[in-house]
């Protein structure tokens, strides 16, 4: 068996070698760069984001960071780094030149610093910046000025429990201005405040993952008394770890769990409801599936950050495995990149990804530096091919698809956009070749009914004239063997009329 | 009447599933070669089943292709039953010999197979809405088959009805015990041999040093 793997890994590793020989590839990357077929096997891939350079506080001029925890670039292009360890906020320009840092606000003639900010957040409609500053237990909103408009503190109410701590790790702000803030100590979903600064409740809560132990606990729970359930320990679900906040008002959230599958990602309608379960997000998996051959840990990933691109792409950074996950609005996969490791590229503790334009900047707060990340020749022909097959504009895409195998012939989702473009086309037959590579047994199925509906009408006489055909001999057949002038050789003592 | 070949026997076997057997044991008309080639075509069609299907209904993980399953389904599950419903069968006071219960039991089993060998050529013909179809021929040569099953046990022991069902839950509960029997056994003897080959490692060690 491991011979025919290593035959079938050799071809395959022959086919990229003799792709990456016909056509200019980027720069060798630190690490692998693999993708994910039908089956869910890792198989080797392009690189669709390469990693340029790092930046860090010292080549900024602002001073080492300390631990930063989180990474925002703002609707003006500017990039706010919370820079956790040195209470403060750091704002740079795109090319990281330096514009100034906040650590001091002004609420009301009173002075605030910050402790330990893990969080920051620009409303692009009001330019408002919201801190998390979390070991202070409150969510500041002030102007660029660092002037304090208001302060989001625990909220006072039935709903929030006097005993659960408030420490904002995380927050967005919606169209309308309600404020929603991510607090660690609180699994019923995000905290949500109006513009006023009240407490609205919680909002977008995971579900308890359906587990053996949880059918059972729901069982026992049938026939137990009242104060034996009171006594019982409560299943609650993993509260979020992270969000972002599209243009159209949907709220994206991953879960950081490895125990759980169960809602790692969300994209939440203003209402609470995860819509990417009613596109079927039972099929969607995020992260690395557990088998994951390039990986020396075989540990599930832990998504700790999601990032919205300027398409719609979502970048997801896996925070076990050091690696960004990028997928297009569809949650196809397009790129992984990434990986654990001290060299460019490869990551300690990622604690943040952010996107702007073609590049994707990931924060590590123990590297305490951000890397960038630019997209290659592979990545932008992949996104083009991409954008245009998900506006549906499939015979437009053709050509980038077929550009697409021409570097990588292990990427499924160009021979289903081939396929498709092909469909429209009512290439019927050369459709069904391209969706039998991808395994797509639904695109087959349409391309077969449509060639077979096609076959049909050019050979529609022939068809009939074949049956009739057969039918006659079949008859005559079974009249001259019930006569029996037909024998067999081997049916000497066979009688007439059997 | 009925002077057919052994050959000419299976057609009426199958297409008079209430008094075919009956006459297959009067005329001792049972062909061993027969029911052999039935068993091996019970292989081959559970291989075409899940890797000749159309591709529009169904395709198997394509990276490598293991044979064993289909050996037990096939081979290993017939053998099991047929030694199973024989063991049985003594302690009711059956009449058929392990031969008979082999050769009835695997004509019975030509409408299974062929329905589903029909099935697989038409999943090449069908779309997915008009599986419908695919389905009511299986389905159909399932039932069929169960018919002749119960028909055939019932002429080989020369049974009730009633004796017969029981016979063949019998028969089934026989079955799992002689595979979990099998994969004691198995394991076992796994243990055995690992436990001679240390013997040999160690031995060999102490004369090489």
């Amino acid at each position: 068996m491991s011979g025919l793997k290593k035959l079938i890994s050799f071809i395959s590793a022959a086919a990229v070698t003799v792709s990456a020989l016909a056509v200019n590839t980027s720069a060798l990357e630190t690490y692998d760069p693999y993708s994910y077929d039908r089956w869910g096997d890792a198989v080797a891939s392009q690189a669709g984001y390469t990693a340029e350079k790092y930046v860090d506080g010292e080549m900024i001029g602002c001073g080492n960071f300390y631990e930063p925890a989180d990474l925002f670039i703002s609707h003006d292009d500017l990039m706010y780094i919370a820079d956790r360890g040195n209470n403060r906020i750091v704002i740079v320009d795109l090319d990281f030149n330096f514009i100034r840092e906040m650590n001091e606000f002004d609420y009301n003639g009173e002075t605030l610093t910050l402790k330990g900010p893990t969080g920051v957040y620009v409303d692009q409609y009001t330019g408002n910046i919201y801190i998390c500053d979390t070991e202070n237990a409150r969510v500041i909103k002030c102007d660029a000025d660092g002037k304090v408009d208001r302060l989001f503190e625990k909220p006072v109410s039935e709903l929030y429990d006097t005993d659960v701590t408030y420490n904002p790790s995380k927050v967005l702000v919606d169209k309308a201005g309600n404020v929603y803030v991510v607090v660690k100590s609180v699994t019923k979903g995000a905290v949500m405040f109006n513009k006023e600064g009240e407490f609205l409740g919680f909002y977008g809560a995971n579900r308890v993952e359906q587990t053996a132990e949880v059918l059972a606990n729901a069982f026992w729970n049938l026939i137990s008394t009242e104060e034996q359930r009171t006594r019982s320990a409560k299943q609650t679900p993993i509260g979020f770890t992270n969000f972002d906040i599209d243009d159209d008002g949907f709220i994206f959230t991953v879960t950081d769990s490895q125990d759980t599958r169960t809602d790692l990602v969300k994209k939440l309608n203003p209402r609470g409801d995860n819509i990417l379960d009613s596109l079927g997000a039972a099929d969607m998996t995020f992260g690395d599936t557990s088998p994951a051959y390039y990986s020396i840990y075989s540990k599930n990933s832990s998504l700790n950050d999601i990032d919205l691109g300027p398409n719609g792409e979502l970048n997801i950074l896996d925070f076990e495995h050091g690696r960004v996950f990028q997928y297009d609005k569809e949650c196809w996969l397009l790129f992984i990149m990434g990986g654990k490791g001290y060299q460019l590229g490869l990551f300690q503790s990622p604690a943040a990804v952010e996107s702007h334009d073609n590049h994707i900047y990931v924060l590590d707060s123990r590297k305490n530096n951000i890397t960038i990340f630019t997209r290659t020749v592979f990545g932008e022909i992949v996104t083009e091919a991409a954008n245009l097959y998900n506006d549906g504009l499939y015979e437009e895409s053709l050509e980038p698809w077929q550009n697409v195998l021409k570097y990588d012939g292990n990427y499924r989702r160009a021979y289903i956009g081939i396929g498709n473009a092909l469909y429209n086309k009512y290439q019927y037959k050369e459709a069904m070749d391209y969706f039998e590579i991808s395994i797509s047994r639904d695109r087959y199925n349409r391309a077969f009914e449509g060639y077979r509906d096609i076959w049909l009408k050019a050979n529609y006489m022939k068809c009939i004239i074949v049956i009739i055909v057969l039918a006659v001999l079949i008859v005559i057949y079974r009249k001259l063997r019930k006569k029996g002038k037909l024998i067999y050789p081997w049916e000497k003592n066979r009688k007439a009329g059997v | 009447m009925l002077d057919l070949t052994r050959g000419q026997f299976v057609k009426h076997v199958i297409m008079h599933p209430f008094e075919g057997y009956e006459d297959l044991r009067w005329k001792k008309a049972g062909s061993m070669p027969i029911a052999i080639v039935v068993v091996c075509l019970l292989f081959v069609q559970q291989i075409a089943y899940s890797r000749l299907y159309g591709f529009q209904y169904y395709s198997d993980y394509d990276k490598m292709f293991n044979i064993v399953p289909y050996i037990f389904k096939s081979f290993i599950l017939f053998g099991t039953w047929v030694v199973a419903n024989w063991a049985m069968c003594t302690l009711f006071d059956g009449e058929g010999s392990m031969k008979n219960i082999f050769i009835n039991s695997a004509y019975a089993l030509i409408p299974y197979i062929a329905a589903y060998l029909i099935g697989t050529v038409m999943s090449h013909f069908l779309i997915r809405d008009e599986y419908v179809f695919i389905q009511a021929v299986e389905i159909i040569g399932t039932c069929w088959s169960f018919v002749l099953l119960i028909s055939g046990i019932k002429a080989v022991h020369q049974f009730t009805f009633f004796k017969t069902i029981m016979l063949m839950l019998l028969t089934i509960v026989a079955m799992i015990a002689m595979l979990f029997l099998l994969v004691l056994l198995l394991t076992l003897f796994q243990q055995v041999l690992i436990f001679i080959l240390s013997i040999y490692t160690e031995i060999s060690y102490r004369f090489r040093v």
